[in-house]
């Protein structure tokens, strides 16, 4: 199906030139889904160590759960090498 | 009891300003919706208010660009901002981020204004973008862009997005689009502001 530019209210069709462009441009959108998922991820993932980073002050003694908990979440992102693990990938539970 | 037929001002309510709708598209299915005229020196400041541009898939992330050849090309080099604040529908997630991969440095990609719509039939993202003094040719060209969307894991997505066409020739073109696929229905109007 072409694809249309509207420019200024009026409907243009792409030249082929632009659909093989307009081809590349989504292709690559889609090959980097996955660094997308996994960057929101980490983001997230990084958010959670962070909301228990001062129970692993100098002062304080770790308890074991947390340890295995923030360790959990550091290595969430392995192994994560399609959209699908990704998107189904299972959170630890804060103690 | 006094009875007042009608109250004068001795100011004018709009503070003196303007704001001027100077162009209206709406989408039917289009691949990228642009603006090539009425962006010049007549304003100082140019307004987009963009109403429930629907994709037509799941997932898709709105952009935009300038130009500075009239619409030739879309790829002046800019320097940006992003983050957004979300919150799910079930409660969760509830949270503000700043996601680099949604900046650009010194880039001439396309900006993204709104990350994931979603494309179930109440689904749609709104918003508003501001251009400032587009035809100045000596400062950079100032912009910011607030939009409001339901994104597709059923979430309330605020998106900010700022920074400057990092150029001093003057920008006369504006171009909005999904990262893929198409925006089925919409509009985007076109505000001068005084």
């Amino acid at each position: 199906m072409p694809r249309y530019h509207n420019i200024n209210g009026i409907k243009v069709q792409f030249t082929a030139e632009e659909e093989t462009v307009r081809d590349a441009e989504e292709k690559a959108w889609a090959d980097g889904q996955l660094n997308r998922d996994l960057l929101s991820l980490r983001n997230k993932r990084n958010r959670l160590l962070a909301e228990t980073d001062y129970l692993s002050l100098s002062d304080n003694t770790l308890a074991d759960n947390m340890k295995t908990y923030r360790q959990e979440l550091r290595d969430l992102p392995t192994g994560l090498d399609t959209v699908e693990k990704v998107a189904n990938v299972t959170w630890p539970t804060k103690p | 009891m006094a009875t007042y037929k009608s109250i004068r001002y001795n100011t004018p309510l709009s503070n003196g300003s303007s704001q001027v709708l100077l162009q209206k598209i709406t989408a039917s299915s289009d691949s990228t919706i642009s603006f090539t005229s009425g962006i010049d020196s007549t304003y100082k400041e140019y307004l987009f208010i963009y109403v429930n541009l629907h994709p037509s898939a799941d997932n898709k992330t709105f952009l935009f660009n300038v130009s500075a050849d009239g619409g030739s090309n879309y790829n002046v080099t800019k320097t940006t901002t992003h983050f957004r604040a979300i919150h799910g529908e079930g409660g969760s997630p509830a949270t503000v981020n700043y996601n680099t991969s949604d900046d650009i440095a010194q880039g001439t990609g396309f900006q993204n204004l709104y990350g994931g719509s979603g494309a179930d039939n109440d689904q749609a993202i709104c918003g508003e973008f501001h251009l400032f003094n587009p035809s100045d040719t000596t400062f950079v060209k100032h912009f910011y862009g607030v939009s409001q969307g339901a994104h597709s894991d059923n979430y309330s997505i605020n998106n900010f997005v700022n920074g400057y066409a990092n150029t001093t020739s003057a920008i006369n073109a504006i171009q909005f689009k999904f990262a893929s696929d198409n925006i089925d229905t919409g509009t985007i109007s076109m505000y001068g502001i005084n």
